[in-house]
This record gives structure tokens, sequence and C-alpha cells, in this order.
């Protein structure tokens, strides 16, 4: 017994040796304005993107707003104090003429996407995925282009957005999270540099998954993404987002927002694969991940949000669903896995509005090394929510003694037709499930991999396809290197 | 209520400040609102006790369970009582808690478990009506390894009421061989009540059993449908129904006649 | 192919096994039988490598290696299979995943090429109708939702997919109906091969009437007290252990 523990305790403990393996910065000229925030520089930010006067007067009242707000500390997060007089509000890589072309990509840019693997031409060829590439802040590269406007789906930065098709900006912008909603989204509104955002028109299906790759690449840059995903009556569209961001000493705050309204009869799959970097074995450095996610589902309407989170030092995201139209279904499938000092506490809120809403959470919160993982989850029932529906199943393992897994859900309940089921469970790989992979001729770390795999999968599985293996990878990742 | 009295008057009188009990030989106590209450149970000696709440106003209980002791307590909401009961276990002890909310109230437990295999059970139940709040807390602490701990709670919301529960297992570094198990189970009667039900988990332990378990729902309404066709009334097949739900943990407190008296009090209010 | 001298084993320090001698040639088919709380489900963990016990005193040589001094995986890649009598369940994690892994280990370990997908899909096909094993059973988690038979046969089923030098059977026929039990012991006999060997792990009898053992031993107190041919198996069916223990505790 205690050989084996030991054993254990020995392979868990090197977990944490595996080192960032995407810890590079590529070498692109970057534009920055100087550190810190002020009105000044909120409208500087809004000149610089040529945006119309309704958008800048919307973040000058956001950026009003957002002095008014302390930040939030109910998470069960440690977070160091943030100087937001420190950070650069707004990079963008100097503007060359614009590209028609993949060949016109810069080579540095395109040399980056290759060693994180994710050749564009690769993409665009093999799998049919449009890349929005978002490097910093400003779109890069928009692949697809045609193929999507021939059904008259629109996929563009949101600046490009602000410029080409304004009246749906000026609709659905702070639609679903306005700026009064919480902190960081009261600074993203004032400051959003970029970001993608997607309109499906009135019953199109998109055709292929939508993709964006987000960096934070600059040193000292904040990155305040601002996505805005819009399918109308009818319409269908799978969104996918992942990141993997270069090793930095010092820690970078990131705060998106990500909005989604999702119109009768229409069905959003907002997929995300989260690999910011974590800081390193000590817990120095790493991102600290403050993201805001909301849909709206109006009558018949469909969102899911699945996620893998293995990054960001310190991660603060609550992908929610407004189920505001009868019928309306949300799902929230999630995978968080905390290694190290990494600290998470994330979950879903599902607010049933209409009458006969369903949602179901399935969430798989993985702890090792010295981190904290939190699950954090509201389901709420309005008075008029009859034969509301929810079922939510929140499962924590916990690999090694010196880390923690918490559970935090409320239900709420004001509708006496409604049935609302949580549960909750704590494992451990046991040493049984160990010995009998290991007599199969199995490594301890092989058998470590293939359980966690095995305990996340039924999240994995709601992901597309090619972004499952990613995230399998990622878990592997996370879990390499460690048998002594 | 008068029979309930009646019950708790053939019991001792504990207090009205200490109760100390050094004997192994478990006999029942009881107290009518008390102010600030402390109990001490010496190594392996035994009790039970029953505390009955009917006056608005904030009430204490300190309970020290020493090596081996075990303890039984009931308690009782009759009135707007707001009640913080500290449990402190010492190794092996064992302490069953039964707590029955009638009225509005909020009764807070803080249990620790401070020494290697103590047992901690706590039933409650909670029957708001009218413009009843009934708030449950409990905080269970795994201060070591070894312990077990189980909680059920359950509620029931009716016109206007409102009933919260929140329960926290805490588990902490080093508490290994954890067993701790909690439930709360709601039923909401009407379109104006509401619940709230908040289980939590915080676990700094790996090698633990821990789960948790809440639901907020409605009554069977095929199973009111079957006694009506049987000659019920929708109300009279609502009853059954409830204290059916609530029945087994309410009958299960300490003192024998309690359970049924208790039941009564509740079909009573539930007519109303 | 394996020697067994004088082995002796302790869980929590209390002696179980105290002092083991076993000798079993390739082509062979040994029963080992005795009491419950002989020690017989320790002998077969112990060779298996399960930490949860301590080797005190004594040496095991298997295939020319000194298989004390080995890692749990080697010996299995090695080819030492050990059928559990509780198979342990392991949730999400599908039997074809579980399975690929495993073989490639010991190809890997072999230093053979991996087997590509298409011929790892044959195989499976190809051995679970050894065991009779539905292909339904092959799409799901490793033994999750399992009953006590299937799970046996899943046993049976892996060590055809890993083709194993020695294969030590511990309480296969446990919790088994008749047919399973067939199945089973068909199967074991379907896999045994001049090149390999056996140790069935039993408290009946019953098994042995479909797997002919070579060579029965009694296990008693942590020794084998007794060995005999396969008709040892039908006296001790008949008469109980009383005649052997009584002999031995005097």
């Amino acid at each position: 017994m205690h050989a084996m523990a030991e054993n254990e305790k020995e392979i868990l403990e090197t977990i944490g040796e595996q080192e960032y393996k995407y810890g590079f910065t590529s070498a692109i000229e970057t534009e920055t304005i100087g550190k810190g925030l002020s009105e000044e520089v909120v409208r500087l930010i809004s000149a610089k993107k040529g945006e119309p006067e309704w958008m800048t007067q919307r973040r000058v009242a956001a950026y009003r707003h957002w002095l008014t707000l302390e930040p939030p500390t109910w998470a069960h997060l440690k977070i160091p104090e943030i100087d937001f007089q420190d950070i650069i509000y707004y990079a963008a890589p100097k503007a060359r003429k614009m590209l028609g072309s993949m060949d016109e990509v810069d080579p540095e840019l395109k040399r980056t996407f290759d060693k994180l693997g994710i050749p564009l031409e690769e993409q665009m060829a093999l799998s049919g995925v449009a890349v929005d590439a978002v490097m910093d802040s400003v779109s890069v590269k928009t692949t697809f282009k045609e193929t999507l406007a021939e059904k008259g789906i629109i996929f563009c930065s949101i600046s490009e957005a602000l410029r080409d098709h304004p009246d749906l900006v000026k609709k659905y912008l702070g639609s679903v999270v306005p700026y009064t909603d919480n902190f960081y989204a009261a600074l993203n509104a004032a400051v959003f540099s970029d970001g993608s955002f997607c309109y499906i028109p009135k019953g199109v299906r998109c055709p292929m998954e939508l993709s964006t790759y987000f960096r934070i690449n600059a040193a000292g840059t904040g990155q305040f993404e601002r996505t805005l995903i819009v399918a109308d009556e009818g319409a269908y569209v799978s969104y996918l987002e992942g990141c993997t961001a270069p090793q930095r000493d010092e820690n970078q705050l990131h705060a998106a927002v990500v909005e989604i309204v999702v119109e009768r009869d229409a069905e959003v799959k907002y997929s995300t694969v989260q690999n910011w970097y974590p800081g390193d074995k000590e817990g120095r450095g790493g991102v600290y991940n403050f993201v805001t996610k909301r849909g709206l589902c109006r009558e018949n309407a469909r969102l899911s949000w699945t996620q893998v989170e293995t990054g960001s030092a310190i991660t603060w995201k609550y992908p929610s669903c407004i189920l505001a139209g009868d019928n309306s279904v949300g799902e929230f499938y999630s995978v968080a896995m905390t290694n190290n000092y990494q600290q998470a506490d994330t979950g879903t809120k599902m607010i049933h509005i209409g009458r006969n809403t369903r949602s179901r959470i399935v969430s798989k919160g993985i702890s090792a090394g010295q981190s904290e993982n939190s699950y954090r989850g509201l389901v709420r029932v309005a008075r008029g929510a009859e034969n509301a529906r929810n079922y939510s199943q929140c499962d924590s393992l916990l690999i090694g003694d010196r880390c923690g897994a918490h559970t935090f859900p409320v239900i709420d309940s004001r509708n006496p037709t409604a049935v609302v089921e949580h549960e909750a469970t704590t494992s451990k790989i046991s040493d049984d499930q160990l010995f009998y992979c290991n007599q199969r001729g199995l490594s301890t770390e092989d058998a470590v991999g293939l359980i966690v795999n095995g305990y996340a999968r039924e999240v994995l599985a709601k992901l597309p396809m090619e972004f499952a293996v990613e995230a399998q990878k990622l878990l592997a990742l996370q879990l390499e290197g460690t048998v002594g | 209520m008068e029979r309930i009295l009646e019950i708790i008057g053939e019991l001792r009188k504990a207090g009205p400040e200490l109760l100390r009990v050094e004997a192994p030989v478990p006999q029942t106590y009881a107290a009518v609102d008390p102010d600030h209450l402390r109990v001490e149970l010496t190594r392996g000696a035994a009790a039970g006790l029953v505390v009955v709440h009917t006056k608005a106003g904030v009430v204490r209980l300190d309970v020290e369970l020493g090596e081996g002791a075990q303890f039984d307590l009931t308690e009782i909401f009759l009135g707007e009582t707001f009640a913080e009961v500290a449990l402190k276990q010492e190794g092996r002890s064992c302490c069953r808690v039964t707590t029955v909310e009638l009225s509005s109230a909020n009764a807070s437990y803080r249990i620790d478990l401070n020494g290697a295999g103590a047992e901690n059970t706590l039933n409650g139940v909670f029957l708001a009506t009218e413009k009843d709040h009934c708030v449950v807390r409990l905080h269970t602490a795994h201060n070591v390894p070894d312990c077990t701990s189980a909680s059920c709670v359950k509620g029931v919301a009716d016109d206007e009421a409102v009933g919260e529960f929140s329960g926290l297992v805490y588990v902490a570094r080093d508490a290994q061989r954890t067993d701790a198990r909690q439930q709360s189970r709601n039923v909401l009667l009407s379109e104006r009540a509401h619940i709230e039900t908040m289980p939590q988990l915080e676990i700094y332990a790996d090698d633990v059993k821990c789960s948790h378990g809440a639901t907020v729902g409605q009554m069977d309404s095929d199973a009111i449908l079957y006694m009506r066709q049987r000659g019920l009334s929708e109300a009279q097949a609502r009853a059954l129904q409830i204290e059916g739900f609530v029945g087994d943990i309410v009958r299960r407190c300490g003192v024998e006649p309690l359970g049924e008296a208790l039941m009564s009090l509740a079909a009573e209010k539930l007519e109303r | 192919m394996l020697s067994v001298k004088n082995l002796h084993a302790t869980v929590e320090g209390k002696e179980i096994l105290r002092g083991i001698n076993l000798e079993v040639k390739a082509g062979e088919v040994h029963a080992i039988m005795g009491p419950n709380g002989s020690g017989k489900s320790t002998l077969a963990s112990v060779l298996a490598g399960n930490e949860k016990f301590t080797v005190t005193e004594g040496s095991v040589e298997f295939l020319g290696h000194d298989l004390l001094s080995m890692s749990i995986e080697d010996r299995a890649r090695l080819g030492l299979f050990l059928g559990f009598q509780y198979p342990v369940e392991i949730p999400g994690v599908t039997m074809a995943n579980f399975m690929k892994l495993a073989v490639n280990e010991q190809r890997k370990y072999r230093g053979e090429e991996p087997l590509s997908a298409a011929e790892f899909l044959r195989l499976m096909k190809e051995k679970s109708a050894v065991v009779e094993l539905s292909s339904k059973l092959t799409a799901r988690a490793v033994n999750e939702g399992f009953s006590g038979g299937e799970k046996k046969k899943n046993e049976i089923f892996q060590m055809a997919m890993l083709d194993p030098k020695l294969a030590i059977l511990d309480e296969t026929d446990s919790g088994l109906d008749i047919d399973a039990l067939r199945i089973v012991a068909t199967g074991v006999t379907k896999l045994h091969t001049a090149e390999n060997a056996t140790v069935v792990i039993t408290h009946y009898q019953r098994l042995l009437d479909y797997i002919v053992p070579d060579v029965v031993h009694v296990l008693y107190k942590g020794r084998i007290i007794y060995t005999g041919d396969k008709t040892l198996a039908l006296k001790l069916e008949k008469e109980g252990y009383d005649w052997l223990i009584n002999q031995y505790d005097k």
C-alpha cells in the first residue's frame, strides 16, 4: 500500500515538471500606445480604429461606469492586486497593405502558427475551417470569406463590422452583456481593441465550423477581445475558439466578452479550448483570464457551451444562457484542469425565463499540484418558467493531496412545476485502477492520462472532432513527462 | 403545540445554562426557549436533548462531545427563532441531530469534527407556508482524517413562503478518508413560493468520499391522481404526500411520541 | 518458465506467504487450490507486482528475468497476465482504447512496430470471438456496468489480446453461471499452447472439469502443503481439505 502511494505521489508531483510547450514569442513589429487608462485613452482607441461617434460615446459611458466599480471578490480565488494604470490598452501589428491572399501573410506570423501546429493553409485545405486569426488585438487575416459571403454569412473582425455593418453591431453589441454587467465587462466595453463578429442570416446553416485563434503577443499588452455572434431565426453555426499564448514572466490580464444572440429556432454551438500560459511551476506569471460569456436564447433556440480549460494562472469565467424564449435549451459542458499554482473558478448560469425551457450542466474538474479548482453555478427558475427542467452533474477529480476541489452551486426556483436537480461527486485515481492498467502493460503515466481522458470523455465528446483531438492532447500535455 | 410541551414536560430539565453529562447510560433532557445553553458530554457519556424554540429572538447552543460520547439532539422551531448551534466532536464521538422548522426560523449549525472516527448525522425538515421564511444553514468541517458526516434536509414551500438551505462540507488538508454526504431535497407547492438551495463542497484532501445532491421540484402528480381516483380529495392526497416526504425524518427524532405529535402539527399547518 | 523459491510476503506487517516453492514449465496447466485465506490471491498479486504486498524473502525467476525487481507493467509486457478476481471499473475509458494502448506497449517492449488501426480492429474481432464477447461490450468503458460474468469474460478476452506466456487466473470461476463458466473455460483452453502456461487459482473443482490441470497444488497457511495430479482435485471436491489440513496442522 505504502509503496504504491509513494510511487503515485512521486508521479503526481512530477506532473508539474511539464514545461510550457508553446512558450515562444514572435517578433512582429507592434504599435502600441502608452500604459495607463483614462478617458483620453478610451477616445484614442476609438479614434485609432476610426469608429463612429455613437461607438465612442458607448466606450466613454462604459469607462465612466467602470470607474464606479470594484473588482469582484466573491470567487474562490486569490487575485493579486492589479494596477490598471500599468497596462497597455492598445497594441496592433503595424498596418501593412491589405492582404489579398495567403501568400501575403507575414512570414513571421505564418511561422508562429506553424509552431502552434495550426498552419492556415492546411486548415483551409483539410478541414474546411475558416480561420479569423487574431494576432494581438487586430484581425490580420480572414479566410473563406467568399464562401461565407455567398450564403450571406458575415464573419469578420468587430472593427470591420463597425465599418461595414454598423446597424447590426449597434443593434446587438451590448444587448446580452451590457457594460453595467460587471467590473471586467465594463472595462472591456470601454477599451476592447478587436475581436470577431459573426452573423448568420435567417434560415442559413453555416456550412463550416467558424474558428478564431487568439494569441497574446506583445509583452505587457492587455487583451480585451470582444466577440459578437448573432444567429438569426432558424440559423445554425458552430463556433470554435482556441488559444495558446507565448511564455511571459509578467502577468497578463485578459478580460474578454463574448455575446451570443440566438434568435427563434436558431442553434449555436460555442466550443473553447483555453490554453493561455498558466505561469511556471512556482506560480510565477501566467495569464489572468477574466471572461464574461453569455448567450440569449429566443423561442425554440438552443445554445451549447463546451469548454476545455487547461491554461491561465487565474480563470474567472461563467459562460451562461438566458433562456428567455419558450422551449429554448441551454447546455454547458466543461473540463477544467488546474496544475501547479493555477486557480480556476468557473461554471455557468442557466436563467430559465421561458416556459418548457431545458438546461443541462456537465462539469468535470481536475485538480493537481497545488492548484485550486472551483465549480460555481447558478440555476434560476423565474416565476413564469413553467415546466422548466435542469440537470447538473459536477464531478471533481483530485490528483495529489495538496490541491483543492470545490463545488458551489446555487439553485433558485420560483416555479412549482419546475424540476431542478444537481449532483456532485469527488474522486481520485485509485491505486486499484493504476494496478489494473500496469498489469496490462501500461506505464503509470499512460494510465493516468487514459483515466483522466476517460473521466472527461462525456465533455470531450461534445467538441467538434478536430478540436476534441487537440483537447485530448492538451490534457495529456499537462500529464506528460511524469514518470519517475 | 400543547401536546409537544406536555411530552417535553415529562423529560428531565436541562439548563438553564449548563448541561453536563458524565453517565454512559443515556437519558433524555429537555429545554424550552433557552437563551444560551452549554452542553458537555464527557468521555464515553451518552445523552439526548430536545430543545423547543417558541419565541422570536437569538438563541445559542454550544455542544462539546468528549471521546466516544453519544449525543442525540432534536430541535423544534415553533416561533421565529434565530438559533446558532456549535457542535464540537472528539474522536469516535457520535452525534445525531434532527431539526424541524414548523414556522419561520433560522437554524445555523456549525459542526467541527476534531477527532478521528467522529460521526455526525443531521436530518432536517422545514415546512414553510403563508409568509414563512425558513432557513437552515450547515457548515460541517472535517478537520481531521477518518470522520463521517451525512446530512439530509428536506424543505417544503407553499403560499408565499421562502425556504433557504445552505450547506458547506469542508474537508481540511490531510483529512484523508473523509466520508461526507449531503442532500438537499425541496418541493415547491405554489407559484408564489420560492426555494433557494446552496450545497457546497470545499475539499483539500484527495482520498475522500464526498458527494452532495440538491433537487427542487414538485410532488408526483400521477400519485395525486391515483389517490383521487380512490376517493381522496386533492388536499388530502397532497397532505399525505407531503407527510410521506418529511415523515421519515420527523418520525426519526429522538423521543418517540414527539415524532407523531410533530406530524399532526405539520398536518394542521398544511391544512390551514 | 516460472521458478518461485521460498517466497515470503507480508501485508501491513502480517505474513501471508510463508515459503512458496513452485516450478511451472511451458505447456503446463497448474491449479492452485486451498481454503479461504490460505494466500492464493496474495500469491497471484505478488507475482504480478502489487505494491500492497512486501516481499520479505525468496526469489522469482520468470523467462530468465528476476521478476521481483521488475515494475508491474514490465512484468506484464514480458508476458505475465493476471486475470483479476475483481476487475476494476475505469469510467469513460473504452475497451478499444485501453487494449490498443496495452497491445502496442507490449509490442514496443518487444521492439515491434505498433499495430495499425485496421490490424488492431481485426485482432479485436478475432479475439472477442474466443470468449463470445459481444462487440457491444468492447465498445463500452472498461468493466463499467459489466455483469460479473461479463467482467470475467472480458478478462479472458484481454488475455487473448495480449497472448501472455504465463496466465494466472485468480478465481476466474467465482460468480459465474454454468454457461459463462463453460465459455470462460473453453476460452482458456483454446488459448493454451505448448509455448505458454496457465496457473488457475480456484476454490472449486468445477472449473477443472473444463480446464484439465497437469499439476494440482494445495495452498494452506501460506505454504504449498501438497502437490498431486488432476485426481487430487476430485478427491478434494469429495472429501474437502480437512484430511490434508489435519495432517499438516499436526
